[in-house]
């Protein structure tokens, strides 16, 4: 197998652009992450991307706009975790050989609020009121207080962390710190969790030019080492949107821990050798159990690593440097691949205000809707 | 929903569940009828509904079985905002909690819970099963959703 690098990456900031047509927004991120490969696209060899609420063929659409080059392109999908799988599949082309330049993108443009129930689950349960995502946060959330003693307070300081973070990231939705009280006191959408402890599904694009170290060599003067990427489904049972029901019997370790496993023994390192981690905070109390299930502190003391700092950008691992979903929001498709150019910006040392002192390793995770996850561990 | 004891008594109209195989038949008398799921011969798993494969081990060897109508209530949230698409409950809409309800038979289902005080409830409670009528359908029938409700 041959080693695997991101030769540059190109983001179009996330939030809600109107009339904007998702093909603009595709073809800018695209060539954001061409120029700063300094790859031209007609090296390009073969393009995945990534998205779940666009039209089909949507890659093929947004490329013909930088010329048609009669490559394959296909169109990938895996809920949260799609913009990973057209990672993946790049990575894979080209730790074989078969590639040595590929593009894996992603793109969305979602409407405002809750999302189309129908994409995935059934009538019985949009009838009966049970299709609502935060509602299975909110189940998981509510069993971790009473398992473990999480609090709305640590939930509420994740929120106010991420928020802060995003203060300076110029591609993220949200820019405004907010406090814990404002977090308490936003409006509730499922107990515990609050307005300002949930993301918002919305509009961005994301792209990666993924190439063998021996191509990046002749080009790019900054590769970022592609260390591990694993996507993965759940094992039975699945406790997040479309399931109806689960298992009482002990579960099997989490699809995000399996993909985490798997990713530390592929790069050959532990959670104790990251300087920074991108997860998957689609509410709060997300943060804190992907953080136990990620193995990056024991079962159950998630909400320490926010209480004493341990993930704030300045403590000895941050977590969501760039706001996180919380302030990115979630366009699903670009989603994983957003967090990948930051953690590449991150290992390179430019990002800005926001950069973790000299990062070396950074992970990121997504994980949602079919038991999709997966784990990216990325080295320079 | 309207109440149970209610619609036990209204014999006119046919009644289909919200989900056919998820309720035991006839049901006729609601306080008679229970939740219904599968479980596999391999391994023992139980899912709800009718099953034709164990999603847990892969066998087709599945049994149905009738589940109990007690619980505990393992875990649940309040829904404070109007559920998106074709939503059948009270409009206006109406505030209510839903729980994962963990079985005696192994299994933890998702289910509103109704005829509660939203502030009482905690996780561990006993809960019991209670059918009633969602809202009716095109050809005139009664459709019955579960619920759970405190004991």
């Amino acid at each position: 197998m041959r080693e695997v690098v991101i030769a540059g990456v190109g983001l179009h900031p996330c939030g809600r652009f109107g009339d904007k047509p998702y093909v603009d927004m595709g073809r800018e991120a695209v060539a954001a992450a061409l120029k700063d490969a300094g790859i031209a696209w007609s090296e390009v060899q073969a393009a995945y991307c990534a998205r779940m609420y666009l039209p089909a063929t949507s890659g093929a659409r947004i490329l013909k706009t930088l010329g048609m080059t009669g490559i394959p392109i296909a169109d990938v999908e895996a809920a949260c975790a799609s913009g990973a799988v057209a990672l993946s599949q790049a990575y894979m082309a080209i730790a074989s050989g078969f590639y040595d330049v590929v593009l894996a993108f992603g793109v969305e443009k979602m409407p405002r609020g809750f999302m189309d129930p129908s994409a995935i689950y059934e009538d019985w349960q949009i009838r009966m009121g049970l299709a609502v995502n935060p509602m299975y946060w909110a189940i998981a959330a509510k069993r971790h207080m009473a398992d473990y003693g999480a609090t709305a307070l640590q939930m509420a300081k994740v929120s106010v962390k991420n928020h802060k973070n995003a203060r300076t990231n110029p591609y993220a939705m949200y820019r405004r710190e907010v406090s814990v009280e404002e977090v308490l006191s936003s409006r509730m959408v499922c107990d515990p969790i609050t307005l300002l402890m949930v993301c918002a599904p919305n509009e961005g694009a994301a792209a990666a030019i993924v190439c063998s170290a021996e191509f990046a060599r002749k080009h790019s003067a900054r590769p970022v080492q592609v260390a591990a990427c694993v996507p993965r489904t759940s094992l039975y049972p699945w406790f997040r949107a479309p399931a109806a029901y689960v298992s009482a019997r002990p579960n099997p370790p989490s699809v995000t821990t399996r993909a985490a496993r798997e990713a530390y023994e592929m790069a050959g390192i532990g959670p104790q050798d990251l300087d920074l981690v991108e997860l998957q905070d689609t509410d709060a109390c997300s943060e804190i159990i992907a953080s136990e299930e990620l193995g990056l502190c024991p079962v159950g003391e998630g909400g320490r690593l926010v209480d004493e700092g341990i993930s704030e950008i300045g403590g000895r691992l941050p977590i969501n440097p760039s706001g996180g979903l919380l302030s990115n929001g979630e366009p699903i498709g670009a989603s994983h691949l957003r967090q990948i150019a930051e953690t590449v910006w991150q290992l390179r040392g430019e990002a800005g205000e926001r950069q973790v002192e000299g990062a070396r390793v950074g992970l990121c995770h997504v994980v949602g809707a079919g038991g999709n996850a997966a784990v990216t561990i990325l080295k320079r | 929903m309207t109440d149970a004891a209610e619609t036990a008594n209204v014999h006119s109209k046919k009644r289909v569940p919200i989900k056919e195989g998820f309720l035991t038949t006839p049901l006729s008398d609601l306080r008679e009828a229970k939740l219904q799921g599968s479980r596999c011969a391999s391994c023992g798993e139980v899912f709800l509904g009718i099953q034709h494969g164990c999603q847990s081990c892969g066998a087709t060897g599945m049994e149905t079985v009738v589940l109990s109508n007690r619980g505990k209530l393992y875990s649940y949230t309040v829904l404070r905002n109007r559920p998106p698409g074709n939503y059948m409950g009270p409009d206006p809409f109406v505030p209510f909690a839903v729980g994962l309800i963990e079985l005696p038979e192994g299994i933890r289902v998702i289910s509103p819970l109704t005829h509660c005080n939203l502030d009482s409830l905690h996780v561990n409670m006993d809960v019991e099963l209670a059918l009633d009528r969602l809202y009716e359908d095109e050809e005139g029938s009664e459709v019955i959703a579960f619920s759970f409700r405190p004991e």
